[in-house]
């Protein structure tokens, strides 16, 4: 009964729309009241003029909209201009700077510190090389002064740990230097007999030159050996790349060593052709060759070297390739004798001093 | 007759009203009409004209009866079209679904 009467089936829409009006209504109705308790409520709590201000205040913190001001009224690039004056050093420092400027100044912060323990690091080492010079062989066949090797500009993506130009005669020596090798990129010194280092501050860049006035002329004899050698003409150092380095010519390198080391200078190279016979020699062809090589080898210094140069890079091509192109200076000389009893034994030989008086050599053959 | 039709109305009325309730309808409706209001900005209008009315009458004296006079009409008036058309639009279809009840 009721259920009938109350379809809304049977209503038309006008009654139907109406009854959708008093229904918003209604809505309405309660949302103002609501609204009107809280006005209600906040006036007699004393909240309601809570977030009115005062029209001075107004004013000072209207909106800006002006170009090339922020709605705050502020300069965008203000800041950038502005100079301080540190309060360290004294000097106007831009302010976009200033903050690392200040840790440099101050001595604090990450960076400081590390540039300083590689700075302390490099002047231990220097002393601590300087003073064992007498005592270690090793370091007597050194071809770089120090002076030459601080100029030289070293970058750490230049160490490559694996390279075969790292001293390992250095290594034992060096337990301090190798702490701090992660930040120091200074080289400070080649080792002797071609090799440098595996401990990172002695290394020594492929990508520097050498400065020639300050080496002597045995340091400069092992240098020609091993190295180019060929003067720049920008940086008046010489070219510390392999003998075969595409930069310069073979007549550039033959230049320099006739420069250097009188008209006997030989490249090098042209004794290339000896290696490819090494490369085949047998035990007995050896001793021969090394022999001879021996009788000769004080009496013209370049034609050492160069007779060293091709046989090690004979033997190198006999036996691990980049031992030999360590043992390219005077160590080559244990380095082969050694190879006559075996030519696994090349690195026993390294770390034992080259011995530079050559008497000692022949006594070692004999 | 007219009687009755008036009850069979009032009835009615009394029905629907009691379904949107049940439903929860209402209170949907509700909070959405709330939502509206403050987004269009009525209710910032309606206190600066409550400001006005209690700056008027004192702020101490006001009452809820002052405040509900002079209020409610204006917020009527304040509710912008598109939110009425919308809540219109709302309950016809919450009718319609509800044609049989």
């Amino acid at each position: 009964m009721k259920m009938e009467e109350m379809s809304l089936s049977g209503l038309d829409n006008s009654k139907l729309e109406a009854i959708a009006q008093e229904i918003y209504a209604d809505l309405v109705e309660d949302s103002c009241l609501g609204f009107c308790f809280e006005v209600h409520r906040a006036v007699k709590c004393g909240y309601f003029f809570l977030d009115d201000t005062d029209p001075d205040s107004m004013k000072d913190f209207e909106i800006v909209d002006q170009p090339g001001l922020d709605i705050f009224g502020q300069v965008f690039n203000q800041w950038k201009s502005k100079e301080c004056v540190c309060p360290n050093c004294s000097r106007s420092i831009a302010a976009s700077r200033f903050a690392p400027h200040l840790e440099k100044c101050l001595g604090m912060g990450r960076n400081s510190s590390r540039i300083a323990n590689r700075r302390i690091a490099n002047s231990n080492n220097m002393n601590k090389s300087e003073s064992d010079q007498e005592d270690n062989d090793d370091i007597n066949d050194n071809d770089w002064s120090y002076g030459s090797e601080k100029k030289a500009k070293k970058r750490k993506s230049d160490k490559n740990p694996n390279s075969p130009r790292r001293s390992k005669s250095l290594k034992h020596k060096n337990g301090f230097s190798v702490c701090t090798s992660a930040s120091n990129t200074l080289p400070l010194l080649f080792s002797s007999s071609g090799e440098l280092s595996n401990s990172d501050p002695f290394k020594y860049s492929n990508s520097t030159g050498i400065s020639y006035e300050t080496l002597g002329p045995e340091e400069l004899r092992s240098l020609l050996t091993t190295q180019c050698g060929v003067i720049s003409e920008h940086t008046k150092k010489m070219c510390t790349r392999s003998l075969r380095c595409p930069q310069h010519t073979d007549e550039q390198r033959r230049t320099v060593r006739i420069y250097f080391l009188g008209p006997s200078a030989v490249l090098p190279e042209v004794e290339s052709s000896l290696d490819n016979d090494s490369f085949d020699m047998t035990d007995s062809q050896a001793l021969i060759s090394r022999l001879q090589w021996d009788g000769s080898s004080d009496l013209s210094p370049s034609d050492s070297g160069s007779s060293k140069t091709s046989e090690n890079q004979g033997w190198g091509l006999g036996t691990n390739s980049s031992e030999s192109r360590k043992t390219k200076k005077k160590k080559s000389h244990l380095s082969l004798v050694g190879t006559a009893s075996g030519l696994g034994s090349n690195k026993k030989k390294k770390p034992k001093p080259p011995a530079p008086p050559t008497p000692s050599i022949y006594d070692d053959i004999n | 007759m007219v009687v009755s039709k008036m009850n069979k109305d009032a009835q009615m009325r009394a029905a629907i009203n009691q379904k949107l309730i049940e439903t929860g309808e209402r209170e949907r409706l509700k909070e959405l009409l709330r939502a509206k209001l403050i987004e269009c900005g009525w209710k910032d209008q309606l206190k600066a004209h409550c400001k006005e009315v209690i700056k008027e009458k004192g702020l101490e004296h006001i009452t809820v009866d002052d405040l509900v006079a002079e209020i409610t009409p204006k917020g009527r008036a304040l509710v912008p079209d598109s939110v009425k058309k919308e809540l219109l639009q709302r309950i016809r279809t919450f009718l319609a679904q509800h044609a049989s009840l």
